[in-house]
């Protein structure tokens, strides 16, 4: 009779290299990559055109803005960027010729320890961005063995994960959650909708982007971004290095 | 000591979920009318060509949700010696979505669960409102994100049919194919999720990764792992040609080989069994009274699929086997969940089997005008319904009915009298999301 521990012999270790090797085209889709001009100085006008987010323009692409819809691929993008568009300031998503230079990734933004502890609230998503958020602790990325543990609990929390683009209705307890986390914390924006407010940036009666209402730590792009780059953006609260700049 | 005693006073159930599926417009020209209290189930089988001009009730009034928390089910209320209510959310642990639920109780038993929602809300309904069908159709995907698929499926029948056109094949063909994936990830998902409430804990990370294989595969074929843009024209490059179906083809009989064994080791399981069995009971006529949809409801003993009862190509040319058991408890939802996951593998793999290839198949979509028309869809967690009016070209008008929306009643009944510790199970066990409660 099978068991479990034959089962779990069986299936191996499945779990990813990342990010101690750079990762791989298995783990990242087509969309999970930031997109931009094929040749780097020419933006088509079309493209800027065609953005439904207005992430496009002549010589910047906001990966805060950007969902991913591929709209532009046939007007002369392409997905080849990077695969973790994760900053520490705003004004850094930005990608191309006019982008700010990216500030090497600098000390840890507190006196974190070896471990980060983290609390995820939803304050408007999809859902997408939750299952990718959890999706960090399967055997595939396991968080635990980067120091990464998620917490039932704000007064055990480090770090406060939001997605979602703020609606009314959750300003008030996403505010109480960050309060009762212990200091030090940090918050990161996961998504283009706590960012910029996504898709969702022109509707009607929200709040607004999450850094009009909380103190942003960490910007982590993407519609939903992937489990690797939600990964290198918790690990960015702690200051480690991306897979490029460690080897 | 007093003896605890309580009183359980519910208000009439409201009328438009009594009949969340029972759609007859007065001219009876639709095609979507059954009763499953009588029995009867009178069907038109071709949903285009159909002319709606009355509106009708898709949320009660044949209105949008209220902005701001609102309870998803009937409205009750009980009264005792040392009964209270507690808020739970809209931050709750274990829960990873924002929703809340007032549990009313003396301590022990949960005299009465009232699912609130309306946190969520990004007020999708109003917005995509003089948006074109293509741009709407970003909001609308982003609904609910692991139910893209289904909801991308509907709005498009439904903006489709606003106007007589035929679709290109491929396109149709196309879509059931990624609601199938999508439906057998949201399956894993929602094993794992139950797996992770009864603490099996190798149960969980194997389910897991067979969840996230799912994942990868739909990023490989279709450019992004929650399938956004797949179904749109200007979307990202789909990989569906002969040598990627076989790659595929071969990538799903080992998921199913996989799937298998796991699910073996779960039924011996005797401590996860136990948790499920005879958890949050839905009985048949409770499911029927208050509407529920999908596995819940073909869990009730309801055979009831739309797949079947309003076939839509390519379901209307494929084998759709229609799982149903009558335990109505946890493990009869999960039992048909899982048949439907050995279902939808037989469904890709016949879709996989006779891709339309002929040159017409391929032909581009022409654009909609003018017109208002009913998309209708097995979404993972039961029946969803789109309600679409197009003005000059643009969305005038969007209404949709969400298989979550439909089961929230049953779910607040079945957890009477159950203890907290059962909540988990059973809650995860329906498939909700708030994000297409909210919309």
């Amino acid at each position: 009779m099978p068991s479990w521990i034959e089962q779990s012999i069986a299936r191996g270790i499945l779990t990813t290299r990342y990010p101690h090797a750079p990762a791989s085209d298995a783990e990242v889709p087509l969309t999970g990559r930031a997109p931009g001009p094929k040749d780097p100085g020419t933006t088509p006008r079309s493209a800027i055109d065609s953005c439904p987010v207005g992430a496009i323009a002549a010589t910047t692409v906001d990966q805060g803005k950007c969902i991913r819809c591929a709209r532009c691929l046939a007007r002369g993008f392409a997905f080849a960027g990077s695969v973790e568009s994760v900053a520490r300031a705003r004004a850094e998503l930005k990608t191309g010729p006019g982008a700010v230079p990216t500030a090497a990734r600098p000390v840890p933004l507190a006196e974190f320890g070896r471990s980060l502890h983290v609390f995820l609230v939803d304050v408007g998503s999809c859902n997408a961005c939750n299952l990718e958020v959890l999706g960090i602790a399967n055997p595939f990325y396991d968080s635990q063995r980067l120091g990464i543990f998620f917490t039932n609990s704000p007064r055990h929390a480090d770090v406060l994960l939001v997605v979602g683009v703020p609606t009314p209705e959750m300003r008030e307890p996403v505010l109480r959650a960050y309060d009762a986390i212990p200091a030090p914390k940090a918050v990161v924006a996961v998504g283009a909708c706590p960012i910029s407010g996504g898709a969702f940036a022109r509707n009607p009666g929200l709040v607004g982007p999450l850094d009009g209402i909380l103190p942003v730590d960490v910007y982590v792009a993407g519609c939903p971004p992937t489990p690797v780059a939600i990964l290198d953006a918790i690990r960015a609260v702690a200051g480690r290095a991306r897979p490029a700049e460690e080897a | 000591m007093t003896r605890p005693s309580w009183r359980v006073e519910s208000g009439p159930p409201r009328p438009s979920t009594e009949r969340a599926l029972a759609y007859a417009p007065e001219d009876g020209s639709f095609a979507l009318y059954n009763d499953y209290a009588d029995g009867v189930a009178v069907l038109i089988p071709s949903l285009r060509a159909v002319s709606v001009t009355e509106p009708f009730p898709i949320w009660s009034g044949a209105s949008a949700p209220p902005d701001g928390p609102h309870p998803l089910g009937p409205r009750t209320s009980v009264s005792g010696y040392g009964v209270f209510t507690f808020p739970y959310g809209p931050i709750s642990l274990g829960v990873p979505e924002s929703g809340k639920f007032d549990v009313t109780t003396y301590g022990e038993r949960v005299l009465n669960l009232a699912p609130m929602g309306g946190f969520k809300s990004r007020r999708i309904r109003r917005a995509v409102v003089g948006l074109p069908i293509e741009d709407a159709a970003l909001q609308v995907e982003r609904i609910a994100g692991n139910f893209s698929a289904a909801h991308v499926a509907a709005f498009l029948s439904a903006a489709e049919s606003a106007e007589p056109h035929e679709v290109p094949t491929v396109e149709l063909w196309t879509r059931g194919f990624a609601q199938e994936l999508q439906r057998i990830y949201n399956h894993f998902h929602v094993l794992a999720r139950v797996a992770e409430a009864a603490s099996q804990n190798v149960g969980l990370a194997q389910t897991h990764a067979l969840a996230e294989e799912v994942l990868r595969l739909e990023g490989r074929i279709f450019g992004h792992r929650w399938l956004f843009g797949a179904l749109l024209p200007h979307g990202p490059p789909r990989r569906l040609d002969p040598a990627h179906r076989k790659e595929v083809s071969t990538e799903l009989v080992r998921i199913s080989g996989e799937f298998e064994r796991l699910w073996t080791l779960f039924l011996e399981s005797r401590t996860f069994i136990d948790r499920i069995q005879s958890t949050c009971p839905v009985s048949r006529a409770e499911a029927v009274h208050w509407g529920a949809v999908g596995p819940t409801l073909r869990a009730s003993g309801v055979p009831w699929d739309d797949r079947l009862r309003v076939p839509v190509p390519p379901y209307d040319d494929l084998f759709v086997a229609l799982p149903h058991v009558a335990g109505g408890d946890a493990l009869a939802r999960l039992t048909v969940r899982m048949e439907e996951v050995r279902a939808s593998l037989l469904l890709l793999e016949q879709m996989i089997d006779r891709w339309p290839t002929s040159a017409a198949a391929s032909a581009p979509n022409p654009p909609v005008v003018e017109g208002r028309g009913i998309g209708r869809t097995e979404a993972p967690s039961g029946d969803l319904v789109y309600d679409v009016t197009v003005r000059s070209g643009r969305v005038a008008s969007l209404e949709f009915r969400s298989p979550s929306v439909a089961n929230w009643p049953v779910f607040a009944l079945g957890m009477r009298n159950a203890v907290f510790t059962d909540f988990h199970f059973a809650l995860e066990s329906f498939g909700f999301a708030f994000a297409e409660t909210d919309g």
